[in-house]
């Protein structure tokens, strides 16, 4: 149901390189079309240019998961909750 | 003696073992969908409950962290009893790379020099903060919780294509908003708006 014009058999151009960018940069590409788009931006300075943007933003989210952790009291009343449901763990 | 037949598994144990050590994964994920302390507390809460009872449904060997994350995010929806909807967001799932042409080069250029820096997580939550809540749950999902485009869809209860699409838009909204923070703190500066495109480094 994608609109993407990814015609496994086409080689790509720049808009269907980068249609495709963040599928890549998830891991979200089979192996075939994985090495399509890589080999568009390997001899694309553009589009070269474009992931490597992309990909160090996605590395910046990445980094800024909170780190916050449940507090004791918020795990302590879970569990009497759930001992309060039958829980026995 | 006892039987030799193994000891079937314990349900109660099972969950402990599995589902109250992802306690910590569900608390973020209630935090991102509230961004309230008190209600993210209530949301976890219910969540374990609702895990519990159900607890027979969840299938051994899949993954736990999302079966939890779809749980608590039916709650959340619950719990918005206002019948207030989530935004509406394009339906189709057609949000393709025209939108990345279209982003504005100072944002691009604005934010290229700073990506690397290690004291952007603050700017980069508070941005995500502020982006409409279906792209925001699809940034979470996928980028901070590490979930793939079928596990965000089946949490999201969405299609793929529909991740896909509110994934692009959604971080790209990231992008815009993050630009202006770094500008307004000071990490841009305000020339570097002067012109458009879609350039993504900085040409000399």
């Amino acid at each position: 149901m994608m609109n993407a014009p990814d015609r496994e058999d086409a080689v790509l151009d720049c808009r269907g390189a980068m249609t495709r960018l963040f599928d890549l940069l998830d891991g979200e590409l089979t192996p075939e079309r994985e090495l399509k788009v890589r080999t568009h931006i390997t001899g694309c300075p553009e589009c070269f240019a474009h992931a490597d943007f992309e990909e160090r933003f996605l590395k910046a989210v990445r980094t800024a998961r909170q780190t916050g952790v449940a507090s004791g009291a918020l795990r302590e009343r879970v569990v009497q909750a759930l001992r309060a449901d039958g829980w026995t763990g | 003696m006892m039987s030799d037949a193994p000891a079937p598994p314990e349900p109660h144990a099972e969950f402990s073992a599995l589902a109250l050590t992802a306690l910590d994964d569900v608390y973020r994920f209630a935090r991102s969908l509230t961004r309230d302390e008190a209600d993210a507390e209530d949301v976890v809460q219910e969540t374990y409950l609702r895990a519990f009872r159900s607890w027979h449904t969840f299938q051994t060997g899949t993954d736990v962290r999302r079966w939890l994350f779809t749980i608590a995010r039916n709650v959340f929806l619950r719990s918005r009893e206002r019948g207030q909807r989530e935004v509406t967001l394009d339906a189709d799932g057609a949000e393709a790379v025209d939108a990345a042409q279209a982003l504005e080069g100072w944002v691009v250029r604005g934010l290229d020099p700073i990506l690397d820096r290690a004291d952007l997580g603050p700017a980069i939550r508070e941005a995500l903060a502020e982006i409409p809540e279906g792209y925001r749950d699809a940034v979470v999902l996928v980028d901070l919780e590490d979930q793939s485009y079928e596990g965000a869809a089946e949490v999201l209860g969405i299609p793929v294509g529909t991740v896909r699409s509110r994934l692009f838009r959604g971080r790209k909204l990231l992008q815009e908003r993050l630009a202006k923070h770094a500008q307004d703190a000071g990490f841009v500066s305000p020339a570097a708006r002067g012109t458009t495109g879609s350039a993504p480094r900085s040409e000399a």
